[in-house]
């Protein structure tokens, strides 16, 4: 008897409590239409803090609320702080739809800064097109896509493969062997190489998709072996990535006479695997930790005094990074009145900054960024040696597989 | 008994009222849009219910039919898109990467809104009715058929995750098209649109009441807690109870297409194993007996889950807070917090329950426990 009455009123509690933090903004109306108000500009951050993907954006998370704090640290922008409102979206899709939707119509963010997988960006796009707000996107991705909405800071195939594809087929040979994860990505990154492998004389001896999240590459290790290919172009992602390496290397294939190529294992996916497992392989990307540069040296100590010392920084970290400080510079053109969404998109259009990798710009006409491609061969303490770097500043095509179709400031257009 | 029934008629009118007045107390876009989805997630909980709570089947895979509502109405509004990604005719855009040339017979009926909207609802309960034959005929129950479910529902999101070119894969099918019917558009973040989720939900609820309350509800209830006597009375148990798991496979599809409206893309994480297995914890929550209980539930956990993620002192801890929570509600309320609110309304002297005290009520009462009070 008496036990059941407590049961009661634990149970009346908890039905309480529940319909006080359910829905606590009942009343709340919307508030009013000024982007900069008591001298604060709000943005959104949505990486995954939670779920599966949080370990590779928890670090994104960490570059881009650092950006901000440096910039309020040097005064704001115009005397305006920036206010950065944190959402976790926990991998999942769905939930970043819904924080991307609370942080743009809810929090009236002027931007949001986010989102690592294609499949969370293209959740998000509905909000900040119909919305007409700023999304701001880190991640190397495979391109064509032509947003007036989005901001795209990493790398197209066409930055990460134009000077990787021809230095590997002349220091390597012509027999080339494609594996990738099953979805939109790796096939796209194939596309665009299978097109540069026809025009220097290559030969793609097989082209082969294993399913997202696969771990068992015995039967892929076998054809390896059997194959003999010069050069193995890896689209694999994600925990695939790590068991590829560690079979590739336990069963005791050379990296010397055939090396895997990646476009994606950075810094991250090497501490996950273990400098040993990946030593020797090659990874094409705008920015590694080594890289020599006063900006880089500033930005990896302020990483690692802010985070932890054994924390790495890598190329998506690098944009998180940088593209805070674009944000900067937009802002900063505007007077308070006139900050809005769609005014920092014209004000970013090819403006310049000095990131850690190097001088980059934004691309008036598709937003993408001007990059500066490195090849790095990745060595056994998980750090990469850069062998070479683009001369120039590289162009962003995000339809360079698709030559008559042109990414322009109006939209997509046929050529 | 009379009184009972009317007096859950009024209590689930009074609820299913307050729910269409939200839009009038509310006039912000993303609320009524977040809420939109919460209403969402209250049908799945009704469809669970009924085949969880009246007929004793424990569907792990309901998300599946939720999904394959939510891509019946993507590919319907994708098919509406000019799709501005690749100027291209007519295709999807994915179709387009995937080097696919031609419609593929399978979406072309999509083209029509009366097929896409029947689709919506038809497709997740044939699989259903299919499913369940196989399941039920072969009499696989208990934990069997909750892990043939589940099973299921991994097999149909490894396809569509896989058949990228006709499905968008991994990344599902966005950029979609404004759903309208008969002149009305529904924005996603209108009134509308909530206004349509709402009375849905009205709907499936009150549907959901007169099968439960009906002959064939009754013979479900006696076939969860005693199926072989059940069919021993010569009832064929296994089309019961495959009706019922279609019947909430349907409703299931019919929330899966209003998503897919509110949240303007179709994902294969809306058939995975998570949101399964949160439908499962939210009818626990709410009680799995109790249709209004388990749609409540589910309003009720999402709303907190909500809550707590936008709680910056909970934005890293606060899967674990929900999880916590779950744990003592299903220690201290094994029947859900409709169980306890019944429960505790029993013990409030006079009032409300006078009408129960009446001897030939409370016979009735104790004959059909499973009924339950107004809730």
């Amino acid at each position: 008897m008496n036990r059941n009455r407590r049961n009661f009123l634990k149970a009346g509690a908890a039905a309480g409590a529940f319909s006080l933090v359910g829905f606590p903004h009942i009343w709340s109306k919307n508030a009013s239409l000024a982007f900069a108000q008591d001298g604060e500009i709000k943005v959104g951050v949505l990486f995954s803090l939670t779920g599966t993907t949080a370990i590779i954006e928890e670090s994104l998370n960490k570059a881009t609320l650092m950006a901000i704090e440096e910039i309020n640290a040097d005064g704001g922008i115009n005397d305006l702080k920036i206010t950065a409102v944190v959402e976790d979206p926990a991998s999942d899709p769905a939930t970043f739809a819904e924080k991307a939707r609370k942080l743009v119509l809810s929090d009236r963010c002027v931007s949001v800064f986010g989102s690592y997988t294609s499949a969370s960006r293209k959740a998000v796009l509905p909000v900040f097109e119909k919305q007409e707000n700023l999304f701001w996107y880190p991640t190397l991705y495979e391109g064509r896509e032509c947003s007036k909405n989005v901001i795209y800071t990493g790398a197209v195939p066409n930055q990460q493969q134009d000077d990787f594809i021809p230095w590997l087929v002349e220091k390597f040979g012509k027999r080339w062997y494609l594996i990738g994860s099953n979805y939109i990505y790796p096939k796209e990154e194939n596309n665009y190489c299978k097109k540069l492998l026809e025009g220097l004389g290559a030969e793609v001896i097989a082209e082969e998709y294993v399913p997202l999240g696969h771990s068992e590459f015995s039967s892929v290790i076998n054809k390896f072996r059997s194959e003999k290919p010069n050069v193995i172009f890896s689209t694999v992602v994600g925990d695939s990535v790590v068991a590829l390496h560690r079979q590739y290397r336990a069963a005791g294939l050379d990296p010397a006479t055939m090396p895997m190529a990646s476009l994606t294992t950075s810094e991250n996916e090497v501490a996950a695997m273990g400098g040993d497992a990946a030593a020797g392989h090659f990874t094409s990307a705008p920015y590694f930790m080594v890289f020599d540069s006063p900006e880089n040296q500033r930005f990896v100590d302020a990483y690692r005094s802010r985070w932890g010392g054994d924390k790495v920084t890598h190329f998506v970290s690098e944009s998180a990074y940088f593209q805070i400080h674009l944000f900067r510079q937009a802002v900063a053109k505007l007077t308070a009145g006139d900050i809005g969404p769609l005014a920092i998109r014209e004000a970013v259009k090819g403006e310049e900054y000095k990131a850690p990798q190097g001088l980059v710009k934004v691309e008036p006409e598709n937003l993408h960024c001007w990059l500066r491609p490195k090849i790095g061969q990745c060595k056994a303490d998980g750090q990469f040696e850069i062998l070479t770097q683009s001369a120039d500043w590289l162009e962003p095509n995000p339809y360079s597989a698709y030559p008559n179709q042109k990414c322009t400031a109006e939209g997509l257009k046929e050529v | 008994m009379s009184g009972k029934i009317s007096r859950q008629i009024l209590l689930y009118g009074i609820v299913c009222l307050a729910i269409l007045a939200v839009p009038l107390l509310v006039d912000n876009a993303f609320l009524l849009n977040k809420y939109a989805r919460y209403l969402i997630f209250g049908m799945l909980a009704i469809a669970l219910s009924l085949s969880w709570g009246y007929a004793g089947i424990l569907n792990l895979g309901q998300a599946m039919t939720f999904g394959l509502g939510s891509y019946c109405m993507a590919m319907f509004l994708k098919l509406k898109t000019v799709p501005i990604h690749t100027g291209s005719d007519g295709l999807p855009d994915f179709m387009v990467w995937n080097n696919v040339t031609e419609l593929p017979w399978i979406w072309v009926p999509f083209q029509s809104m009366p097929f896409a909207l029947l689709a919506g609802m038809l497709v997740p309960a044939l699989f259903a009715a299919l499913l369940g034959w196989f399941m039920f005929g072969g009499r696989v129950a208990g934990v069997y058929a909750a892990i043939i479910t589940l099973a299921a529902m991994v097999v149909v999101n490894l396809i569509i995750i896989d058949q990228q070119s006709y499905t968008g894969g991994f990344n599902g099918i966005t950029d979609l098209a404004q759903f309208d019917i008969l002149g009305l558009a529904f924005d996603a973040y209108s009134a509308s649109t909530y206004y349509l989720v709402a009375v849905c939900l009205t709907v499936t609820l009150f549907v959901a009441l007169v099968v439960s309350r009906s002959k064939t509800g009754l013979i479900l209830q006696a076939v969860r807690d005693q199926e072989e006597r059940v069919r021993f009375f010569g009832y064929d148990v296994a089309l019961y109870k495959t009706f019922i798991f279609a019947l909430s496979a349907a409703i299931a599809g019919l929330a899966g297409m209003l998503y897919t409206i509110v949240m303007e893309f179709a994902s294969p994480t809306f058939l995975g194993v998570p949101l399964s297995l949160s439908i499962v914890i939210w009818v626990a929550v709410g009680g799995r007996q109790s249709l209004l209980g388990a749609m409540l539930g589910a309003m009720l956990v999402t709303g907190v889950q909500g809550a707590l993620s936008e709680t910056e002192a909970f934005l890293e801890t606060w899967t674990l807070v929900m999880g916590g929570l779950f744990v003592l509600i299903v220690l201290f309320m094994p029947k859900g917090l409709a169980g306890a609110v019944e429960a505790l309304l029993r013990r409030i002297p006079g009032g409300e329950r006078k009408g129960d005290a009446r001897p030939a009520a409370r016979q009735g009462s104790k004959s059909q426990p499973h009924l339950g009070g107004a809730l």
